[in-house]
């Protein structure tokens, strides 16, 4: 049972038990939404591992989505809500980030890896780009009029590693 | 026997500390390659120089003669190239002298059929083919055609020196040259170096190294000839059909498609292509219908299929896209009703961003229309309207407002104006509240006009007429609408070995094959087909006659269109999009005046540019309101 330890204060206990109050994180799923959303991508879909619960919570589209904020620069303070509806639509920020952001960071990590030859403007994903890919791939994956076969929608694929994790 | 014992010996002190990296470097070959030391000068052993002690006489009386041959023959023709050869040349690690030294003897004295130039300068990864054709090619053209007799094959060049780092390169080099390794030669010159050639692709050094550490054999440096003579084959078979001497140019794409097959990566595949095309103009001069050569209806479809592997496999039309969007973006703010224009709808591919980016702005989205046009279609299928449906499926689910509309046309100089704005009836009363901006987007597009005369000026004074408040126009930056053959030649060849060597170094990871390893190919085979068009193709069949952005600003203003400065915004974006790619180090966005440019290192390949009609009140006070926001 996963445990948050708060520090104890003496003069709060009013009798009872002595020693630390425990608290269990599993009792309130939104904190632990809040603590989740605080991880990386890759972390946090480790984390959809540990239980049901906490695999219940990883995949809130508020966690993902608090996910997705951090890890990109957003260009304008826009409409944060408008942004919530399109991405919705779109197919959520959980894709967003294992398509697009999650590519993106780890092509950079690279890059940055590699050399510092990338300029600084080029470090970071910005969110319109991310959502302008996003975009495009979403709209691969429309299906035609009569159902036609499509074939599977390739332009993320230069983003692409060869295991997909999540 | 002791005296010249000595001198080489001496000579060979004399370069000691110059030769000491070519033994770290090639300790583990040179070991392979010496075999056993019997009979082997011990101090020219020492320095890794392998000459055997019962050679040493002969040896040495064939240098003298070698370095009469040289002097007289150099002295005669160019004296550039006695001062190469006296001041610019590498020693290496000779293994077989005797050999070396009759090899170059005999070159020496029967001259090879073709008179070899220099070849261009290198690349500076010595993996990549780039080169700098068009001034250095036509000028060392001129030193080839004065008839050389010294056939030497370290035919001095502009090039760079090896460095000790690029020991793959040299070595590689050296170890095909195992049989013959001129080093004592050079004893008789201080310190000179041989300039090499542009160096082979890694694949092709490696099978060397590994041939020739294997089994001692010679695999010549005729890797890194072929590589020049290939290039100067396919100069000279441009030269001969421009001059109409189509009995040489036949005989010379014949040799080119043998050199060709023993180049690895990129460069054959240029040469193949380029080969294919100069043999159709040879062999056919009216090439039937087919290939590309014009786009007929059978091959639309396949061109769009095409397109699509290019667009997924490299980076160029995905920045085509996003910068004509983000300019389309910034024309269109504050604006309530909006109409896109699209010369070349394909796929559609652009537009799923553009209304993202709609959906998201602020003060909500407009009312989007699109008006895609296409070219007729093999099978009755309409493609248009598939990719309509498509974006009205994701307008929708995204809630922005779209209508849409496509026309078949076989040419753009076939519209109207009427039918891009089409009919007062749409929309009823709306209309007159809200004015309807049109942007105008061409991708690729306007080349293809320049065949028939006129046809450009009507489509521009088409677009003027519509009133768009913004006019995107993306075109490859490259001449291929010169005059002369030759001159198109050469371009053409510059410029699509750089666009193969940016497919080969941005290449998908192995992994992502199955798709991805066919985007390659295909996209391939997609410039393959300009090729043929622009070498094989004549008059209004050869519609791909790009034209440099210089060129194109000069007609857009002549048709009466100011630029419209593409913002920091798509600058900043390209960058981001360019970062993502694998083999992004190569590819290199650059602001040209207003315009942006995608490149692969120094070479510009495609740019963007936007336009706004001169003059006209409503687009003008738009820019302004733009300008402000």
């Amino acid at each position: 049972m996963m445990m948050l330890l708060l520090p104890h204060r003496e003069e709060e206990e009013e009798g009872g038990a002595a020693g630390r109050r425990r608290f269990p994180i599993n009792d309130n799923a939104d904190l632990l939404a809040e603590v989740l959303g605080r991880l990386d991508g890759r972390s946090l879909a480790v984390a959809g591992c540990v239980c049901r619960l906490w695999s219940a919570v990883g995949r809130r589209e508020a966690v993902w989505e608090a996910v997705c904020h951090r890890h990109v620069a957003v260009g304008r303070a826009g409409a944060a809500g408008g942004t919530r509806s399109v991405v919705a639509a779109l197919g959520g920020y959980r894709r967003l980030y294992r398509l697009c952001i999650g590519p993106a960071l780890d092509r950079l990590a690279g890059v940055r890896r590699q050399g510092p030859a990338v300029s600084s403007a080029a470090r970071h994903v910005s969110l319109s780009l991310a959502l302008s890919l996003f975009s495009i791939d979403c709209y691969e994956r429309l299906g035609g009029v009569g159902g036609r076969q499509q074939q599977p929608p390739a332009s993320l694929l230069f983003l692409c590693k060869p295991v997909d994790v999540s | 026997m002791k005296r010249e014992h000595q001198e080489a010996a001496g000579g060979g002190d004399r370069r000691g500390g110059e030769g000491n990296w070519y033994v770290a470097a090639e300790q583990e070959k040179g070991k392979a390659l010496m075999g056993t030391d019997d009979g082997v000068d011990e101090l020219l052993a020492a320095l890794g120089y392998k000459v055997r002690s019962s050679d040493m006489a002969d040896v040495a009386q064939k240098l003298e003669q070698l370095e009469m041959a040289m002097g007289s023959s150099a002295a005669a023709n160019d004296d550039a190239l006695l001062a190469h050869l006296a001041f610019d040349t590498v020693h290496y690690n000779p293994s077989d002298l005797s050999n070396w030294v009759d090899n170059i003897l005999s070159e020496l004295n029967a001259p090879p059929p073709l008179p070899q130039p220099p070849p261009p300068p290198p690349p500076d990864d010595p993996l990549s083919l780039q080169f700098d054709l068009p001034p250095a090619v036509t000028e060392q053209y001129t030193i080839g055609t004065v008839d050389l007799p010294d056939g030497s094959p370290c035919k001095p060049a502009d090039v760079d020196e090896l460095q000790p780092e690029a020991s793959t390169a040299s070595s590689g080099w050296l170890i095909s040259q195992s049989g013959h390794q001129p080093e004592v030669a050079m004893s008789l010159r201080d310190r000179k170096r041989l300039k090499v050639c542009s160096s082979p692709p890694s694949s092709t050094i490696t099978a060397d190294a590994a041939t020739a550490a294997a089994a001692q054999q010679v695999v010549i440096v005729d890797s890194q000839e072929a590589g020049i003579r290939l290039v100067h084959a396919l100069m000279a078979c441009a030269e001969a059909v421009q001059k109409e001497n189509l009995k040489a140019a036949g005989a010379i794409v014949k040799q080119i498609s043998v050199l060709a097959a023993s180049q690895g990566g990129a460069m054959r595949k240029v040469a193949g292509y380029f080969a294919e095309a100069l043999a159709r103009r040879i062999y056919r001069p009216q090439p039937p219908r087919g290939m590309g050569c014009s786009s007929t209806v059978e091959s639309a479809a396949l061109d769009d299929m095409l397109h699509h592997h290019f667009y997924e496999s490299c980076p160029y039309l995905k920045f085509a896209h996003f910068t004509a969007n983000q300019a389309i973006l910034e024309a269109f703010a504050g604006f309530r009703r909006v109409h896109v224009v699209d010369f070349g709808m394909r796929q559609g591919l652009q537009w799923p961003a553009l209304l993202q980016a709609l959906a998201l702005r602020q003060g909500g989205p407009p009312s989007f229309r699109l008006t895609g046009i296409g070219p007729p279609q093999p099978d009755n299928s309409d493609a248009l309207q598939e990719v309509g449906w498509k974006l009205a499926q994701l307008a929708k689910t995204i809630r922005v407002d779209f209508r849409y509309r496509g026309f078949v046309a076989a040419s753009l100089a076939d519209l109207d104006p009427y039918m891009l704005l089409g009919p007062e009836a749409d929309g009823g009363g709306v209309e007159d509240d809200e004015p309807e901006v049109v942007a105008v987007n061409s991708i690729l597009e306007l080349h293809r006009l320049l065949a028939r005369p006129g046809a450009l000026e009507k489509v521009l004074g088409t677009i003027r007429a519509v009133r768009p408040v913004i006019v995107t126009v993306v075109e490859q930056e490259a001449n291929h609408n010169g005059r002369a053959f030759l001159d198109r030649f050469t371009e053409a060849l510059h410029y699509y070995s750089t666009m193969f060597d940016s497919l080969e170094g941005g290449a998908s990871p192995p992994a992502a094959v199955e798709v991805g390893g066919h985007d390659q190919a295909m996209a391939e085979i997609y410039l393959g087909r300009q090729i043929y068009n622009v070498v094989a193709c004549e008059g209004a069949e050869r519609t791909e006659r790009h034209e440099t952005l210089p060129q194109w600003r000069a007609r857009m203003s002549r048709a009466g269109f100011d630029s419209v400065p593409i913002g920091s915004n798509a600058f900043k974006q390209a960058s981001m999009l360019l970062a993502l790619f694998s083999g992004g180090e190569g590819y290199r966005v650059e602001e040209n005046d207003g315009c942006l440019t995608l490149g692969w290192h120094t070479r510009p390949l495609i740019a963007t540019s936007a336009w706004r009609a001169a003059g006209d009140p409503l687009s003008t006070s738009a820019s302004c309101r733009t300008a402000s926001s």
